[in-house]
């Protein structure tokens, strides 16, 4: 009758390892992506031409941005959303018995994981429609009202997705994911060891909460950016610049056709011209 | 002032609300008690009481309410409980403070959540004890010939030692934590009794160890003979159910009751592990 002892899971034989990559996936590369995403998306603010810029600037990586956007931000987010539910439901919250300020942040930090797991996946539906096959995007994404984010008409096609009920959508979702970031680092400076004390702990808790509040006036510029945005007049803007880099030769308007708002009638338009060249 | 109070706000009576279990593994249910009021009462004596009536408050007569203690002035922990929701010993928690501060009328009696019951109020602590096993949370100095006198300690370690020495092992920090949840094994019909041991302890090796260990090693690894155990102490804790299963709730610091620095232990062992295990990679 003497049973076997269980042999250990994949997850148990590495959970030291495991936890710790979740802890330092949460700032490298993701929340440190987070903060470049969350500047870029500010300089709206200032004008279309700005962002636009800024999103050249992204897409000058050219054929390497794929890598870049698989390696450094999709696996991470999803490693770190993944594993984070994981470790979400090993834990039992308890702060009806325990009401004390880190107790609530514990809470909080898996609370906001949830929501900036379901934001981000709908950001990126949103924006992108998750996959770049055209059979997808014509049929499932864009009748769904996703893919609306245009890379070479930047601040219009996000002022146009700017509808109806979705700022309080990124409102809340930018919030959750501000707050996971700054609670986050101060977590792991325990995990890691770098703060223990509570004095320290005490001083680490000041230098997040400004951090959280610096990033979170940074957050409002952006959410504030497509609001703030004439999409007529920027696309005038953006259009003019798509020209100047189609006249100097740095794009290739039967490649980027597909980059453009409104693509249907210039992307067929192109690919046409493409094809008989 | 003790007279102008009990004068004044005190019941002549009060309620108390038990959480009973038959046995291991039943089904738990509420038992309301009736208890005359006392000056200077505390838990224990409620119980003692509780134990004298074996009646409850509807004037049923029931067996009497097990529960284990044993100093009786907070130095062992055995007589830890979950007291209006909150763990605490209960030789400390005073009537005269829960009926003053938290409910006028009743006190509600719970057996930790994180143990097994073995009976009503008391409960198997043994995984606590397993995880002070597991880290080596001793010095180690037997041997077959005199080590001579143990090697000086500077005051400064001392001071940094001396107060997680106060630990008495009682589990509040545990059974405060959101990251520990209870492990509980039933023994197999046929099963012997070392078998189910060795289950069990397979059990709690792979669940988290807790803040009670992961500071008593970091006490010993302070110690200058403990430390030459200091690797073998800080491979527990970066194994399965170790230090990485913390989540920084910092429940176990609020709740110690002897205001054990643990989360600074924490801290520390987290830096440990951190530089431990670059150490076993790079150096090894």
């Amino acid at each position: 009758m003497a049973e076997p002892t269980p042999q250990p899971t994949f997850l148990q034989r590495h959970e030291f390892l495991l936890r710790r990559l979740h802890s330092l996936s949460g700032l490298i590369p993701v929340g440190a992506y987070m903060c470049v995403h969350l500047f870029v998306n500010a300089s709206l603010l200032n004008s279309p031409a700005s962002y636009q810029d800024a999103v050249y600037q992204i897409h000058s990586l050219g054929k390497l941005l794929p890598v870049v956007e698989w390696g450094f931000i999709f696996l991470p987010i999803l490693f770190h959303a993944i594993f984070g539910v994981v470790i979400m439901f090993g834990g039992l919250p308890n702060t009806a018995n325990y009401r004390y300020a880190a107790n609530y942040r514990y809470m909080l930090q898996r609370a906001t994981g949830v929501i900036a797991f379901l934001f981000i996946f709908y950001h990126v539906f949103h924006m992108h429609g998750w996959f770049h096959s055209e059979w997808w995007l014509e049929n499932v994404a864009r009748p769904l009202g996703g893919a609306r984010f245009a890379p070479y008409n930047a601040g219009s096609s996000l002022a146009e997705a700017y509808g109806g009920f979705i700022p309080v959508i990124y409102a809340v979702g930018v919030a959750a994911c501000v707050y996971h970031l700054a609670n986050g680092i101060w977590t792991m400076g325990i995990t890691w060891g770098v703060w223990t004390t509570p004095a320290g702990q005490r001083r680490a808790t000041v230098v997040c909460g400004v951090f959280g509040v610096l990033l979170l006036a940074v957050a409002a510029a952006s959410w504030m950016g497509p609001m703030r945005t004439n999409a007529k007049k920027a696309r005038e803007i953006e259009d003019k610049m798509y020209r100047a880099k189609v006249a100097a030769g740095e794009l290739d308007p039967a490649e980027a056709s597909h980059k453009r708002a409104g693509h249907e009638r210039v992307g067929k338009g192109d690919g046409e011209r493409a094809s008989t060249k | 002032m003790a007279e102008t109070h009990t004068s004044s706000a005190t019941p002549e009576s009060f309620e108390v609300r038990i959480l009973r279990q038959d046995g291991p593994g039943q089904a738990s249910y509420w038992e309301r008690h009736r208890v005359q009021y006392e000056p200077q009462m505390n838990v224990i004596s409620v119980l003692q009481k509780i134990a004298a009536q074996a009646t409850t408050a509807d004037g049923r007569s029931v067996s009497p309410v097990v529960w284990d203690c044993n100093c009786l002035e907070e130095i062992c922990g055995a007589c830890t409980m979950v007291i209006n929701g909150r763990v605490r010993q209960a030789c400390s928690a005073l009537v005269d403070n829960l009926l003053r501060y938290e409910n006028p009328t009743e006190i509600r009696l719970e057996p930790m959540s994180k143990f097994p019951v073995i009976r009503d109020l008391m409960v198997d602590r043994s995984r606590l004890f397993r995880a002070l096993e597991k880290v080596r949370a001793w010095v180690p100095v037997d041997g077959y010939y005199d080590l001579g006198p143990g090697p000086r300690i500077s005051p400064k370690v001392q001071e940094q030692a001396y107060p997680l020495s106060k630990c008495m092992s009682c589990g509040c920090c545990l059974e405060a934590c959101p990251q520990y949840t209870k492990v509980e094994l039933t023994q197999e019909p046929g099963e012997s009794d070392e078998a189910f041991e060795a289950r069990k302890k397979a059990a709690y090796d792979q669940a988290f160890i807790g803040a009670h260990a992961i500071s008593q090693a970091m006490l010993f690894n302070m110690h200058p003979t403990g430390k030459h155990e200091a690797a073998e102490r800080l491979d527990q804790l970066t194994a399965p159910g170790g230090i990485q299963i913390c989540g920084n709730a910092q429940n176990c610091v609020a709740v110690c009751p002897k205001e054990i620095p643990l989360t600074t232990s924490i801290g520390r062992a987290g830096r440990a592990a951190t530089l431990h295990v670059l150490r076993k990679w790079f150096d090894g």
